[in-house]
């Protein structure tokens, strides 16, 4: 079972949710993989302190022209939608690599044999595991370089990294955690996901980021619970009112408390520490995650 | 004219606080301000300021989506094959291909390999670019909304920049540009053409990560940058790692805001923490940061700038591997 947390705004704490999920499955004797999606901002192998392992580099495809072939015919740069491909008064095309998405559309516009594509190395996929006593989970984390900037291809790339590792170790869950924002980036990293775990926090901007996180996974026609964190830091009206637009279930709220924050600084996961309120909420998550996956028999 | 970008890496550190209290203190000192939100998936900055009036709004078509036709597709699925960005499916009832609208980027591929010409591309709207004023200080403000789904655009980005230009360019000092998080093209687009970039950082390791991958992207485009670290208190030893990482790659440390519930608590209340709180520790320590942004990067402009320049500025150079022979 593929479960993907996610919630629209920044720092609402996914990460927090998503590395807490897989720690608590892998503790009740889960095989779990995590795939830290969050391809700008990578940070689960820091809250796990696991070594992570380049395993492979993420390359999208880049066009080269072979001038003698090329007949000025205009048909790669009438398909090219960046402008990466650009030609001045009809002479042949030459390429700005930076703004090139490796869509590949002017290789299969060229009726000339004139482009082949090469490659660019936009990021890496990295792996390695997490242990806390005997508890051990797989982590895989997909990192674009800084200043490329097309997103999607690196999480693609990552995504399915992890599913095949997933399958590699049989593992029972693939935990995704997912970047902040509502785009492309992460319905990407949502798509292939049987529950979505929409983490929010009652403010007006977790509720407004909320319900646009909500219109994506409805769309998507996506299972979707949503998690509110910081609980009690404000009253939780605001952020009933968009789930009750959706119908969708508030499954746990994780109390708004130093303990929590003192976790992201850097000590153990909550869900392993003895007597912690916000740890017991996020177990008890993972049982009810664990419910309907032993429901689907998945 | 002065653009500055404020910037973080990570999600949820403070970048919309800080451009929010900065843009209303300078409207208060009669500085003629102009904010940009450019985070358009989560678009937040006229929330911290009580809500914004829209004067102007307008869909924007920039993208597109692709479209098969079910009478002519006759499955063969060379354009599921083709498509980077696996958007292609088969459907199992009918065994034709159909395309999942929520993660297409709108490339022509799928057109271009179509044997039978079933695939078309149809341009659709990718969200709305606005304009107006907030309802907390009137200040200026040009941002955009992107339909869940749709791609991050840099591009619209850009557009709402050009927006502002053309609305209050000739009426605008400065611009404050609050990027969203990550590294990707909404936050390259935000810093091509700025001035200087106000990085925003927690003390977490997670936050020290994000802040030091921003300012990779910031040092491509040779920027200035200074510090704000928010949520101060956390950790000590973060918080002097954060700052040692600012001394060595000259980065104008500006201070520090106390992790304090009233900045929540004052989003919470849809309004800025200096005006719901105005006695917290938070609030005073807001105060003395912008102030400082005010007279140390913006009064002294010339000389701020020259100082802060990165050491060794270099442009990105992507790695390409030629084909094979």
């Amino acid at each position: 079972m593929t479960v993907a947390v996610t919630g629209g705004k920044g720092g609402t704490g996914k990460s927090t949710v998503a590395v807490n999920l897989a720690v608590a499955l892998a503790s009740t004797g889960y095989r779990v993989v995590l795939a830290d999606l969050d391809v700008e901002g990578c940070v689960d192998h820091l809250l796990l302190r696991a070594e992570l392992k380049v395993v492979k580099p993420i390359k999208v495809p880049i066009p080269f022209i072979d001038y003698g072939k090329c007949v000025a015919c205009g048909a790669c740069t009438s398909v090219c939608d960046t402008g990466a491909l650009i030609s001045v008064r009809g002479g042949k095309p030459f390429l700005i690599p930076r703004l090139c998405s490796g869509c590949g559309a002017c290789f299969h516009a060229c009726r000339f044999g004139a482009i082949r594509m090469g490659w660019r190395v936009i990021g890496e996929v990295s792996a390695g595991k997490a242990r806390f006593g005997d508890i051990t989970l797989t982590l895989v984390s997909g990192r674009l370089r800084e200043g490329e900037e097309h997103v999607a291809p690196a999480v693609i790339a990552a995504r399915e990294e992890a599913i095949s590792l997933a399958s590699e170790e049989s593992a029972d869950f693939l935990v995704i955690d997912t970047a902040a924002g509502t785009g492309i980036a992460v319905s990407q990293a949502l798509s292939t996901a049987d529950l979505v775990l929409a983490v929010t926090e009652p403010t007006p901007l977790g509720a407004h980021d909320l319900d646009a996180i909500l219109e994506l996974t409805s769309k998507l026609g996506m299972r979707t619970w949503v998690v509110v964190n910081k609980h009690g830091l404000a009253p939780e009206n605001i952020v009933a009112g968009v789930v009750g637009r959706y119908g969708v279930p508030v499954v746990a709220r994780v109390p708004y408390s130093d303990e929590v924050v003192h976790a992201y600084v850097g000590g153990e996961p909550l869900v392993l520490r003895e007597g912690s309120v916000a740890g017991q909420e996020l177990r008890a998550l993972a049982s009810a995650v664990a419910s309907i996956a032993s429901v689907r028999g998945a | 004219m002065i653009e500055v970008v404020i910037a973080s890496g990570k999600g949820g550190v403070g970048k919309t606080l800080i451009s929010a209290e900065l843009a209303l203190r300078l409207k208060e000192l009669g500085v003629k301000v102009t904010a940009v939100d450019a985070d358009a998936d989560a678009p937040n900055l006229h929330l911290v300021l009580g809500g914004a009036e829209w004067r102007v709004e307008e869909d924007y078509y920039e993208g597109w989506v692709a479209r098969i036709d079910n009478i002519k597709c006759v499955g063969c699925g060379a354009c599921a094959e083709a498509c980077l960005y696996k958007a292609i499916f088969k459907d199992k009832g009918t065994g034709k291909y159909r395309v999942n609208e929520l993660l297409c980027e709108g490339c022509a591929t799928c057109s271009l390999v179509c044997p039978v010409k079933a695939i078309t591309r149809i341009k659709v709207s990718s969200g709305k670019i606005r304009a107006g004023t907030t309802r907390v200080g009137k200040v200026r403000i040009a941002g955009a909304k992107l339909i869940p789904g749709r791609p991050n655009s840099g591009k619209l980005v850009t557009e709402v920049k050009t927006l502002a230009r053309k609305l209050w360019g000739n009426d605008t000092e400065i611009y404050i540009v609050d990027a969203a998080a990550g590294i990707g093209c909404q936050v390259i687009a935000s810093l091509a053409g700025a001035s200087a970039a106000i990085l925003v950082a927690e003390p977490t390791p997670a936050s020290l990560e994000d802040l030091m991958r921003v300012h990779r992207v910031v040092k491509h485009f040779g920027l200035p940058a200074a510090l704000v670290v928010n949520k101060a208190g956390l950790s000590e030893s973060m918080e002097a790692k954060i700052i040692e990482y600012a001394i060595k790659e000259n980065i104008d440390f500006l201070g520090s805001i106390p992790y304090d519930d009233t900045v929540p608590k004052a989003v919470a209340r849809l309004s800025p923490v200096t005006q719901a709180y105005p006695d917290s520790p938070a609030a005073a320590a807001v105060r003395d940061v912008v102030g400082k942004i005010i007279e140390r990067v913006i009064k002294d402009w010339d000389s701020w700038r020259l100082k802060h320049i990165p050491a060794n500025p270099q442009p990105y150079v992507p790695e390409i591997i030629p084909p094979s022979q």
